[in-house]
């Protein structure tokens, strides 16, 4: 899951990249709204969270310009002032939920969660697909009851594909959505991951839960 | 008793009402008593005269009435209401007038002069003068030593009919105009008072949330404006104060709330796992600079209270403003030699405000500090003070960055920050040019800003003269 962090308090923004990554997900930040603006627009992020107090273009602004060009990111603001106003304001100009300074790095996760499953055909912090669990509350993935012991890059890999069932998903499309901008691209580390997860889950099983479609990606199907 | 406005105002407009008709109607009635017993007593008297040229002077011995047809008529006619009884001066009646019948006129002798009494005649109310007829009559009459009176009576019952009538319709007037008059003075005293309603309905109205709402003077009548305006005013003191405490909560909570969150973000992140030695040193590290910030935040948001209070309390003396400017510029020389600044101060000795040491101090410690941030590496500051006029200015001259011509106007502003991103790796939370401008207007002066992008900035203070009496 790729998250892009727009806020100006530098040291906040690289904790919460920090933290976030440690989670697995892959983060970029802005720390002003130009950029934040730019990068909303341009990368492919699958939540965006939103200062509204930025220099050079305001949070609301962002918000605003990012939904006319149709781009319908999830957004989770960020506010310094709990004036109901603000809040309205921050909701009417399409953010999908918000939360005000000071928060718990918990809370963040957790309605970050919110919002990515709220895409998909997911309801519960626990996807299941077939015999196949998935707790991405936990991090935590059994197959038939039996728990299965993935590292941060497998998982994040596996959850992206979970929540995105049933589709077929490119290698880019992959790359683009589990690393930062930082990441090269052209590197074959996906079918790598590919490959160890389908070790984990797939083997020793008779149905197959992670497809490959020929000159198209891999599809996760239960 | 009386705590109602309309109450008084109508109780003291009917007592003084009642008090003028009442007095009117009494003189307008014992005016008209006056006019009609005069009528009467001067009808009455020249009856009683005319009747002495009847008294027959002729005969001897004895007085005798020359009766003619027209007082037979008068006098005699069983409906007649007017009497006469001619007596001595002992009251021994000579004549008398048929009309009366049986009865007399009453007489009291010795009384050696007209005389008018109101008496009953038969049981009605009569006009009586005892006329003293003159000498020569009197001799003429050959009635010895002893006078002749002549008593001529007049039935009034009309004249006092018609005095009780007018005395009713006085009163009756009198009683009707007070009742419309009370009734009027209730409706001027309600629509005088009407504005008062309107007033207090536009003050319950105004409430913390609506504090800007105010009595609009064109509407409230003359008599009243003092009262609105007063209100009016201290509205405005509880505006300005109740904003300021909203400012500066609004304030405090938005510049404590990024720091908090970088405390809590950082040691929940850091919580979450295991880490080396170095990541918890680097993690305590932020959380010390965000409390640090939240600090010096907290420390002049305070001073910015104390010094926006309706009262400060100032240590007002006589200061050698080049005291003050060496005193902040020693504070900061470790600042300034950090970033190579080279400081120079040209101050004129003498120049002499009237201010508190610690409030001044606070003011060029700011500024200063600002001329040495915001400059260029290896840049200058120049301070200068000198009097012109009784003013005395202060002048910080730095040779930095500069501030552009939209953000001049805001540098006063709370919170404003120049350049945030560059601000914000310093502690600066964009209170200090704001806590100058306060101390300056404490101190009845200003603070003036000029600047030229990539050249530097100017401020000027000015300050009162403070040397008058004090000691050379």
């Amino acid at each position: 899951m790729r998250v892009l962090i727009v806020e100006d308090e530098k040291s906040l923004a690289d904790i919460l990249k920090k933290g976030l990554e440690e989670e697995g997900y892959a983060v970029d930040v802005a720390y002003d709204g130009e950029d934040g603006l730019f990068m909303a627009e341009n990368e492919p992020s699958d939540i965006v969270i939103l200062d509204i107090m930025l220099p050079v273009i305001d949070g609301i602004t962002i918000l605003k310009s990012m939904r006319k060009a149709g781009v319908k990111t999830p957004v989770l603001m960020l506010t310094a002032r709990d004036a109901v106003t603000d809040k309205v304001a921050g909701l009417d100009s399409g953010a999908d939920d918000y939360l005000t300074k000071p928060f718990s790095f918990e809370e963040l996760l957790a309605r970050m969660r919110a919002l990515l499953r709220r895409n998909t055909e997911v309801n519960s912090s626990v996807i299941v697909i077939g015999d196949l669990a998935i707790d991405t509350a936990a991090h935590e993935v059994t197959r038939g009851g039996k728990a299965v012991v993935l590292s941060a890059r497998e998982y994040t890999l596996l959850e992206y594909m979970a929540m995105n069932r049933n589709t077929v998903l490119s290698r880019t499309s992959l790359t683009e959505h589990l690393y930062d901008r930082d990441f090269d691209l052209d590197s074959n580390v996906i079918d790598v991951f590919i490959n160890r997860i389908r070790n984990k889950i797939d083997r020793r099983h008779g149905t197959k839960l992670i497809h490959t479609v020929r000159g198209a990606g891999y599809m996760l199907k239960g | 008793m009386f705590t109602s406005i309309k109450a008084k105002i109508i109780i003291f407009h009917i007592t003084v009402l009642f008090s003028i008709l009442s007095a009117l109607g009494i003189f307008l009635y014992l005016s008209l008593d006056r006019i009609v017993y005069d009528a009467i007593d001067s009808s009455l008297l020249s009856k009683a005269k005319t009747l002495t040229t009847l008294i027959n002077t002729d005969v001897e011995d004895e007085t005798e009435f020359k009766r003619s047809d027209e007082v037979r008529w008068e006098y005699s006619s069983p409906k007649s209401t007017s009497y006469f009884q001619i007596r001595r001066i002992d009251g021994f009646t000579l004549e008398k007038s048929p009309s009366l019948k049986g009865s007399e006129l009453p007489y009291s002798a010795n009384e050696e002069r007209t005389d008018f009494k109101t008496i009953r005649v038969n049981g009605a109310l009569a006009r009586l003068v005892d006329f003293h007829a003159p000498a020569e009559i009197t001799y003429a009459a050959k009635n010895g030593d002893q006078g002749v009176v002549i008593q001529c009576a007049e039935d009034i019952g009309n004249q006092v009919d018609l005095l009780q009538r007018y005395r009713l319709v006085l009163s009756l007037s009198i009683l009707s105009i007070m009742i419309i008059s009370a009734l009027g003075g209730l409706m001027i005293s309600k629509k005088a008072l009407a504005p008062v309603k309107d007033i207090s309905g536009i003050i319950d109205k105004i409430s913390e949330s609506n504090l800007s709402e105010r009595i609009n003077l064109e509407y409230v009548p003359k008599e009243l404006r003092i009262l609105a305006s007063s209100f009016n005013h201290t509205f405005d003191r509880l505006e300005r104060a109740f904003s300021r405490q909203r400012q500066f909560a609004a304030d405090a909570s938005h510049e404590l709330r990024t720091p908090l969150s970088v405390i809590l973000s950082q040691s929940e992140v850091t919580l979450r796992r295991d880490r080396t030695a170095g990541e918890y040193r680097e993690a305590l590290a932020a959380v010390g600079r965000a409390a640090r910030m939240m600090s010096d935040t907290v420390r002049k948001l305070l001073t910015l209270a104390r010094l926006g209070a309706d009262k400060v309390d100032l240590q007002i003396e006589h200061i050698r403003l080049v005291e003050i400017i060496r005193e902040s510029v020693k504070l900061l020389t470790p600042l300034a030699d950090r970033n190579g600044i080279s400081i120079t101060v040209s101050a004129d000795a003498h120049a002499v405000v009237r201010g508190d040491r610690a409030a001044l101090l606070e003011l060029f410690g700011n500024l200063i500090d600002n001329a040495i941030t915001y400059n260029i590496p290896r840049g200058n500051v120049d301070i200068s003070a000198e009097e012109e006029n009784g003013i005395i200015v202060a002048t910080i001259r730095d040779t930095g960055i500069g501030i552009s011509g939209e953000n001049l106007d805001k540098v006063f502003d709370r919170f404003y920050r120049v350049d945030k991103s560059r601000s914000k790796e310093r502690d600066g939370a964009g209170l200090g040019l704001s806590i100058c401008n306060e101390i300056a207007k404490l101190h009845g002066g200003k603070i003036e800003i000029a600047s030229t992008l990539g050249t530097g900035t100017t401020v000027s203070v000015f300050l009162k003269e403070g040397r008058s009496g004090m000691e050379r």
